[in-house]
């Protein structure tokens, strides 16, 4: 039983990472947490839905696709109500306040447009089910394993070795002097933006084919944040180990204390963070923000 | 001159439609999930009833007056529900018809009774509906035509053991739903009367979407049978969880996965699983119902809902007619005492002491993913 709860644990914990880091993008540049981040998610997933069910795309194209139409939202959502705001000088709460709204509105849309109904991806791999010492999961989730691992250690390459991802982090630094010198701060931010919503694209698909597509579906974000706050909002490893903590943490609870206190838990952990450790595991002291 | 006449005639037509409006209209009250994840059964459930009152009004309608709906929707939401029977209430409605479900039947009862209007709900099942759980004494104007928790937990628990010759059982249930709770206790009573074990009993919250820890700890156990009283939701969740992780056990549900979509959305994981159903669309009874729907709507009815709700209107039209009077009261005793009426999913006596239906039956259904279909298993009339 330990071993198949770690498992499942790790397993829950790379989908929060995977969703986390959306958070954790955003943050690290505008200072803000993005709560609208769900609901591209969400888009996202019906996106992939749609070119599955649709148009009968395998696999590969319901991901790529996905992941460039909830790119291609991010953006929109960045530019209509986000960037207003940003060009005013407005404090990071009008933007937080902004994108909640942003989220209400996109489940809203999906609730009067596509309606209320759940729907689930076919089923492009078959239920295949991998067993080591007893314990089982399923092909799929090992792959979504790796296939998150990939995602954010390909991110974090992209971030530390190439020229957008060096004026990323400059932009991290100091916004203003990174416009001085030069950098296109709008496109800097579209292209953030843009991979905030791609792993929204992958976290979505992944999230459908695990579980539904639904218009709320998206509220199973407030978890990633909670996992980006443990890591520490703003850093990338940091989310990646968030994700994964608290994914077997929230395991381990559900087997070995109750299930019903699980949200209790994690929630506790967000209060705990917040108190004593503002700043995460691995997130860096907020007064000289990175 | 002539536009003269003209303008009378005009007026008067006016005149007659607005008095027709005002004094030859039943109004019944109609609290329903129109959106929501109930939504399918709700909508389904409005064109039945749509459906059957344009065939009573077209034949004079009940008590010489035409019957209109008022219909909200209560977002399958129990404060939502307390909102729609307060609109209902201040509407000057003169009888109830749903919610479709327990937890929100139990939260409008109260409202309706304060006001002594009668309600009857379409498949909520708890006994709780109709009996006031703090009093254990049945409320004067809640009524159903369907089965109850017990009937249906015991169902369920008599189908494990003797057909599919389960002795270890295991439960998964939503514990923020009055439905699951409940059907898990039941279950769980019956079971171990029948002589099996219940090895484990585990609960999720609502809108949780992932039970791989619960069934990890559930297929330690080795269960036979797991017993899974959710929606067609969560009923499909857990079978794909419960089948990633290795778990070979028979999934059997409730009345609430008896939905078109289970099959969409539990795929593979959910083939071959069994559960409990009010009205099963082969049921001889049903036949002019499902052909009458299909050639007005153009597709099947989403079951059990509709046959339901129509019930429950032909139920309020007989009272109606028993007591010749729309007064709450009269009307509510009109409706305790009905028996042996005619109703679209067959005969149906109401019983004075709990208002519950007599021998309603339950049917015994198998999901045939391959052919997209619940295949008709057994029916139950009565389990002792």
């Amino acid at each position: 039983m330990f071993l198949q709860t770690l498992i499942t644990g790790l397993s829950i914990g790379g989908i929060y990472a995977l969703m986390a880091v959306g958070y954790s993008l955003v943050f690290s540049v505008l200072n803000f947490s993005n709560f609208a981040h769900g609901a591209v998610i969400m888009l996202g997933a019906y996106v992939g839905l749609a070119l599955a069910t649709k148009l009968n795309f395998g696999f590969g194209l319901v991901l790529a696709g996905s992941v460039a139409g909830a790119g291609i939202i991010a953006v929109l959502n960045e530019k209509l109500a986000y960037s207003s705001l940003r060009r005013r000088k407005a404090p990071s709460l009008y933007l937080m306040i902004s994108a909640m709204g942003c989220a209400v509105f996109l489940e809203n849309l999906v609730y009067a447009t596509i309606g209320s109904r759940f729907y689930a991806f076919p089923e492009f791999f078959g239920r295949q089910v991998v067993t080591m010492f007893g314990s089982s999961l399923s092909l799929l989730d090992v792959g979504a394993f790796l296939f998150a691992l990939t995602a954010i250690l390909g991110l974090h390459l992209f971030i530390s070795r190439t020229r957008t991802g060096i004026a990323i982090r400059a932009g991290v630094c100091d916004m203003t002097m990174c416009s001085l010198m030069g950098v296109d701060l709008n496109r800097l931010i579209s292209i953030v933006f843009l991979l905030a919503g791609a792993f929204a694209g992958v976290a979505g698909v992944f999230l459908g084919i695990k579980y539904l597509v639904y218009p709320t579906m998206g509220w199973v974000t407030n978890k990633a944040y909670i996992a980006a706050v443990i890591g520490g909002l703003g850093s990338l490893p940091g989310a990646l180990a968030g994700g994964l903590i608290l994914g077997v943490v929230e395991t381990f609870v559900s087997t070995y204390v109750s299930s019903v206190l699980r949200d209790v838990f994690s929630f506790s952990l967000l209060i705990a963070f917040l108190v004593w450790r503002p700043n995460g595991l691995l997130g860096i002291d907020s007064e000289d923000k990175v | 001159m002539r536009k003269t006449t003209v303008l009378l005639g005009v007026l008067m037509i006016f005149a007659l439609t607005a008095s027709a409006m005002a004094a030859d209209v039943v109004k019944i009250g109609h609290t329903v999930s129109l959106t929501g994840g109930a939504s399918m059964w709700g909508q389904s459930e409005a064109r039945a009833l749509d459906m059957l009152v344009k065939k009573i009004n077209a034949e004079g309608g009940v008590l010489g007056k035409q019957i209109e709906f008022v219909r909200y929707d209560n977002r399958n939401d129990a404060v939502e529900s307390v909102n729609v029977a307060r609109r209902l209430v201040s509407d000057g409605v003169i009888a109830v018809i749903g919610p479709a479900q327990s937890g929100n039947s139990i939260a409008t009862a109260p409202v309706l009774e304060k006001a002594k209007i009668p309600m009857v709900v379409t498949t909520a099942t708890n006994p709780f509906v109709t009996i006031d759980q703090k009093t254990e004494k049945v409320r004067p104007f809640a009524f159903r035509p369907c089965f109850i928790d017990p009937f249906q937990g015991t169902v369920a628990a008599r189908f494990a053991i003797t057909d599919l010759g389960a002795r270890k059982g295991a439960i998964l249930y939503d514990v923020g739903s009055d439905y699951g709770q409940w059907l898990a206790k039941y279950f769980e009573e019956a079971f171990i009367a029948k002589g099996g074990a219940i090895v484990a009993k585990e609960a999720f919250r609502t809108d949780e979407l992932d039970y791989r820890a619960q069934l990890g700890k559930i297929k330690d156990l080795a269960p036979d049978v797991i017993f899974i009283p959710t929606s067609q939701k969560e009923a499909a969740m857990a079978a794909k969880q419960a089948r990633d992780i290795g778990i070979g056990a028979t999934l059997l549900g409730t009345d609430n996965w008896g939905s078109p979509d289970l099959i969409d959305l539990g795929g593979s994981a959910i083939d071959g699983g069994y559960f409990v159903n009010l009205t099963d669309l082969a049921d001889p009874d049903i036949q002019d119902f499902v052909a009458e729907y299909k050639a007005t709507y153009g597709e099947d009815p989403v079951l059990p809902n509709p046959v339901m709700a129509q019930d429950a209107l032909i139920m309020i039209v007989e009272a109606l007619k028993t007591a010749g009077s729309t007064d709450g009261e009269k009307l509510a005793e009109a409706l305790a005492n009905l028996k042996d009426i005619q109703v679209t999913s067959g005969v149906l006596t109401i019983s004075p002491e709990d208002h519950n239906p007599l021998d309603k039956p339950a049917v015994i259904q198998q999901v045939d993913v391959a052919n997209k279909t619940f295949k008709f298993i057994k029916k139950y009339v009565s389990v002792e």
